[in-house]
């Protein structure tokens, strides 16, 4: 099985070039083909796994380039990270290519979004399973393209046209800092292999400068692929894709890979404390600064994408923190109850055709499945005790706290109530309450499309049981075996307490504020007399929240939202009219008259011999 | 030189030039007495068979040793035959695009088309096999004059005319330009024998006498950036390649430009890599000159892809956009790494594929509507998925995204700008960034094909000779992406280039 995993990303792109070819005669046949093949890339990712439960790891390759005498190789590589991302991605694909047959039912287009799909699937498995930097960057680039067709496939409407823009050239500066990064790294070592990579950093060859500076370069391009600040602006905006790639790629996989990258040079990270604490700061940072922004959008899909943003700027605090296990260990979970929430997110635009929370209420009727399985997601993410989120988002609380990273801890347990608060202020807008007029024939989706919800809302309650402090820490111990980076934490228990309290606080608020609505008085006094108390107070309760903790959240949130658009955007504002500027410079000298032409010429020339006489000689 | 001694040259190593010049001749006696009705295509088909026969030939010349014959004013090493691959493979595709060009005039003169072609393309051949400064300038004028004619073939088509005009005007300035600075060099050395020019001026200690050499340096290179369409000699480019009929076009952004960092590869490696610079400093001439290339560089890539972004016309954005692939191939230049000349060679290759395949595509798409406008490719793909596929391919190379001939090429150029001592930091963040600033405009003609409605949705369909272009280029140019190695085990038995100086 291991020998062959390379035949895995191979199945999507069959798929990919399948629909090319005969899309348009199979209509919406088409997604049996992308349905069934990438279901053999699952499955064979999943045996995969298994075999590398008790395998060591393989490693196969092959020259692909030799340059004078630089050999560069191509191949891939089953390490348990990998064999753990394999059956993630190939899984969610799986998944979405399913619900997408609901989803995208009537588009005229409908073969060439699949065709699309198949293509991100396999780069984003051939991403995974690359041994080295250069094949990495070489999938991370297709992975890049597969998202702009997708973010634009709607590509009638003007914004989705700017946003897939967007995002490829956000991500693209991004990728400059790792392409950098990557060449110096080679330039040092001489190789792109991970592994001699790591070996010359441990044998302490390569400077510690060097590895600080291209550690960090190449976290730049985490940067960009994940959306951490500054680069996140494009993942909002990709929101502006068909929901189901929302769920895949700007949810499960790909803004994963950034993460992903940074977890399989961790070696290389963990050389340079200067390349941690910057890993650190700016995913403790996008943690809180996105949940902030989450708390007060009105549209569906972009609170989950800030949610998304704010979720990997956790992941990234994890690693940063020399919490690899914890990093990885909520990249698996937040990869399913995210998803989910975004073919729930999907489900619910699907019967109600806007995506206006304002606009929705009273859903939960309606949609006997997907409202639960969007609660089941809501409380996956809030870290309610149980759920998937609340073991691995606690690892990560721990890491940041063993690791000694105070301010960070605190700014992460922050963050963790915004979570809860902004959540369950979305769900209970949207499911609970009055019936808005959106609504009124909304039913539930069919079952090709909730069938995919309910196995990732099992996988949102359950996957968080293959670590957890209770009940052994299996998946630390496989991830880190051989290798002396997962130290057992007496983690403080305390941690935990407080995970748990800000968590049920930020739900208690929500509740408060948006859920009491759909509570009329007199229900609550009759059967629970106790909280009548409660309830009496709670204007005050209400009005103290809003002077204190609301308001300060808005500032907060409104501060950042000011820096977002003028500092961050102005900056690359300010670049891309330098630029134009120049061009238009250009474009006036190029007036047609061809003295001018000879005239630019002379003048060069004669620019160049004055230097040359000045300098007497050489410069 | 009496009979005998010609005789005993080794004729046989020009089988290449001899058959271009022998075709070209024949084409022209042909197209005058050939009645003015008939159809002249059938002239074409004769032309690329002379190509394909010269490659044929050509192939046959690979084991032979270096040779020179004629006083040494002609050269057959590994340079000139990998380069006259490139010359005679671009050759061949403009050929094919040529037959199926029709303007919306049509197109009375098109057996002149066929002969000026090989006249130019027997002009840059020479310039590749040329071992004397005077051989060279008559390849280069060669190649020049039978461009300007070329360029004003569309004789009722004003811009043609205009265009014409601009590229006389602008090529006489380089060339004397050009013959200044080869002036200045047989002034100096009384020779006009690249090989004598190199054995004398490596003796050069005279501080005067450099000096001199260093102002024949900037002369000879500002003089050829013409040919490259580099700064500061790039200004006709737009103009010129928007009048000129499209396969010409094509053939100036290709093989033209491959014929201009022949010659400048030639002469400057020659003439100034063994001078000394600075009095007795070992240093070379060309080393202690090279941040006035690096400076020209970077401003032809900046220039290039900065005016791009404010184009509509296609072909005048792909004239920009040739501008700035001249400015990376002068990184490539500027470097002057172990393997310069692979890594330009190789640029050279994925240029041709990825450009000449746009070009095929694109001159369908403008005779078929009339006009260059951008807007012309919307919605290209739901008319004919597999042309806006392949132009896409096309589109990707040129923006150097991995998977692609055009990925490869800038990656070794930019692993070179390292390698080097010392490395060239500034100018591979300038090649950085300006790539940056290329996605914006490539990815207008993307955003165009794919995410816009078709204003109108008859299929385009490509005729033979064009579909045979498009269906070369693109898949050299995902195979030369994707297993570079092809490419690299031919270039492997040119042992890179050892063979230059002797």
């Amino acid at each position: 099985m291991m020998e062959n995993a390379w035949i895995i990303p191979l199945f999507p792109l069959f798929s990919f070039l399948i629909l090319l070819a005969v899309g348009k005669r199979l209509k919406e046949n088409s997604a049996y083909i992308g349905i069934l093949l990438t279901f053999i890339s699952f499955v064979y990712s999943v045996m995969v796994l298994f075999e590398r439960l008790n395998a060591p790891t393989l490693k196969a390759e092959q020259v692909w380039l030799t340059i004078g005498t630089m050999e560069l190789t191509a191949g891939f590589e089953v390490n348990p990270l990998n064999s753990l991302m394999l059956v993630v991605v190939s899984l969610v694909s799986f998944l979405v290519h399913m619900y997408s047959k609901g989803y995208m039912h009537g588009d005229e287009r409908f073969p060439i979004f699949y065709a699309y799909l198949g293509l991100f699937t396999f780069a984003m498995l051939g991403l995974v399973i690359s041994p080295n930097l250069l094949q990495t960057y070489i999938f991370w680039e297709l992975v890049g393209l597969g998202s702009f067709l997708l973010i634009g496939f709607y590509f009638y409407k003007e914004e989705a046209k700017a946003a897939a823009k967007k995002a490829f050239i956000m991500t693209r500066i991004g990728d400059v800092g790792l392409l950098i990064g990557m060449i110096l790294l080679f330039w040092e070592v001489k190789s792109f292999e991970y592994a001699d990579i790591f070996a010359a950093v441990q044998a302490g060859t390569v400077s510690e400068t060097m590895i600080t500076l291209s550690a960090i370069l190449i976290f730049v391009g985490a940067v960009g692929k994940s959306g951490q600040f500054p680069l996140h602006t494009w993942l909002p905006d990709a929101m502006e894709g068909p929901t189901p790639v929302s769920a895949l790629i700007h949810a499960a996989t790909m803004v994963a890979a950034g993460v992903y990258l940074v977890a399989t040079l961790f070696p290389l990270y963990e050389a340079s404390h200067i390349a941690m604490l910057t890993v650190a700061i700016v995913g403790g940072f996008t943690a809180i600064f996105a949940a902030s922004i989450g708390l007060v959008q009105t549209d569906i899909k972009r609170v989950l994408a800030y949610s998304t943003v704010s979720q990997l700027g956790y992941m990234m605090l994890a690693l940063g923190s020399a919490g690899y296990v914890a990093g990885v260990f909520h990249l698996m979970t937040h990869a399913f109850f995210k998803a989910l929430l975004f073919l729930a997110a999907g489900s619910v635009i699907h019967a109600v055709h806007t995506q206006d929370i304002e606009k929705m209420g009273g859903i939960w009727k309606k949609m006997p499945l997907t409202a639960p399985l969007f609660l089941i997601g809501t409380l996956a993410i809030s870290g309610v005790p149980l759920f998937s989120g609340f073991f691995s988002k606690e690892e990560i609380l721990v890491a940041a706290w063993t690791r000694g990273n105070t301010v960070l801890f605190w700014l992460a347990v922050v963050a963790a109530f915004f979570t809860a608060f902004y959540m369950f202020r979305l769900f209970f807008l949207v499911f609970t309450g009055e019936a808005r007029s959106e609504v009124k024939d909304a039913h539930e989706s069919p079952f090709v499309m909730t069938l995919p919800m309910l196995v990732l809302g099992g996988l949102a309650v359950f996957a968080g049981y293959v670590n957890t402090p209770w009940f052994g820490t299996f998946l630390g111990d496989w991830l880190t075996e051989g290798t002396d980076m997962h130290v057992h934490h007496e983690a403080p228990s305390w941690i935990m307490i407080v995970a748990t309290v800000v968590s049920l606080l930020g739900i208690f608020l929500a509740w408060l504020m948006y859920g009491k609505k759909s509570l009329s008085r007199d229900w609550l006094s009759s059967r629970m007399p106790i909280s009548y108390h409660v309830l009496f107070n709670k204007y005050y309760i209400d009005e103290f929240y809003q002077l204190t903790v609301v308001y300060a959240a808005k500032a907060v949130s409104m501060l950042f939202k000011y820096i977002d658009r003028f500092i961050v955007e102005g900056a690359a504002n300010a670049v891309a009219a330098l630029t134009q500027g120049i061009g238009k410079a250009g474009a006036r000298l190029q007036n047609g008259q061809v003295q001018m032409y000879g005239a630019v010429t002379i003048i060069g020339l004669a620019a160049l011999v004055v230097i040359l006489a000045l300098t007497g000689g050489y410069l | 030189m009496d009979l005998k001694t010609l005789l005993q040259y080794e004729w046989g190593i020009m089988t290449p030039e001899f058959t271009i010049l022998g075709v070209a001749t024949i084409l022209s006696l042909i197209d005058l007495f050939m009645p003015d009705e008939k159809d002249r295509r059938l002239l074409g088909w004769f032309a690329f068979a002379g190509v394909i026969v010269a490659l044929i030939s050509l192939v046959g010349l690979l084991p032979v040793e270096v040779t020179s014959i004629l006083e040494d004013t002609f050269r057959l090493d590994s340079f000139a035959k990998a380069f006259k691959f490139i010359l005679l493979a671009g050759a061949a595709c403009v050929i094919l695009l040529s037959m199926d060009y029709q303007p919306a005039e049509g197109m009375p003169y098109r057996g002149e088309f066929y002969y000026l072609f090989l006249a130019a393309l027997l002009g840059a051949m020479m310039m590749t096999s040329s071992g004397d400064l005077i051989t060279m300038f008559v390849g280069l004028e060669l190649l020049s004059i039978s461009s300007y004619i070329l360029v004003g073939l569309r004789k009722k088509y004003v811009p043609s005319n205009e265009s014409a005009m601009k590229y006389v005007i602008n090529g006489g300035i380089s060339t004397a330009i050009t013959l200044f600075g080869m002036s200045y060099i047989f002034g100096l050395t009384g020779t006009t024998n690249l090989k004598a020019i190199a054995g004398q001026l490596s003796t050069v200690i005279d501080m005067g006498q450099q000096y001199l050499l260093a102002l024949a340096l900037l002369m000879l290179f500002v003089g050829l950036s013409f040919k490259l369409a580099s700064a500061p000699f790039h200004m006709w480019a737009p103009d010129v390649y928007q009048g000129a009929p499209t396969p010409v076009t094509a053939f100036l952004s290709v093989v033209s430009k491959t014929a201009g960092f022949v010659i400048v590869l030639r002469l400057m490696i020659y003439i100034f890599a063994g001078t000394p610079a600075e009095g007795t400093n070992s240093a070379s001439m060309l080393l202690s000159m090279q941040d006035y290339i690096a400076f020209l560089a970077g401003a032809t890539m900046i220039i290039g892809n900065t005016i791009a972004l404010r184009q509509r016309n296609v072909k005048r954005m792909f004239a920009y956009s040739s501008i700035a692939h001249a400015g990376y191939l002068l990184v490539g230049f500027v470097t002057m790494s172990m393997f310069i000349i692979d890594s330009i060679w190789f640029y050279l290759v994925a240029y041709l594929l990825m450009n000449l395949g746009a070009f095929a595509i694109l001159q369908v798409i403008a005779d078929k509507s009339g006009s260059e406008d951008i807007s012309q490719f919307a919605g290209l793909y739901r008319r004919s998925p597999l042309v806006a596929v392949a132009m896409g391919i096309f589109i990707l190379s040129l923006a150097g995204i991995p998977g692609t001939a055009g990925f490869i090429g800038k990656v070794n150029i930019f692993l070179g700008a390292f390698v080097t001592e010392p490395a060239h930091y500034v100018l591979a963040a300038v090649m950085i960034a300006t790539t940056v600033i290329s996605y914006v405009y490539y990815f207008g003609i993307l955003t165009q094909m794919f995410f816009r409605p078709a204003a109108e949705q008859t299929p385009v369909k490509l005729p033979l000779g064009v579909m045979m272009v498009v269906i070369f280029c693109a898949i050299g140019t995902i195979v030369f992406g994707v297993v570079p190695s092809i490419v690299y085990d031919f270039l492997n038995q040119f042992e890179h280039f050892g063979d230059f100086f002797s």
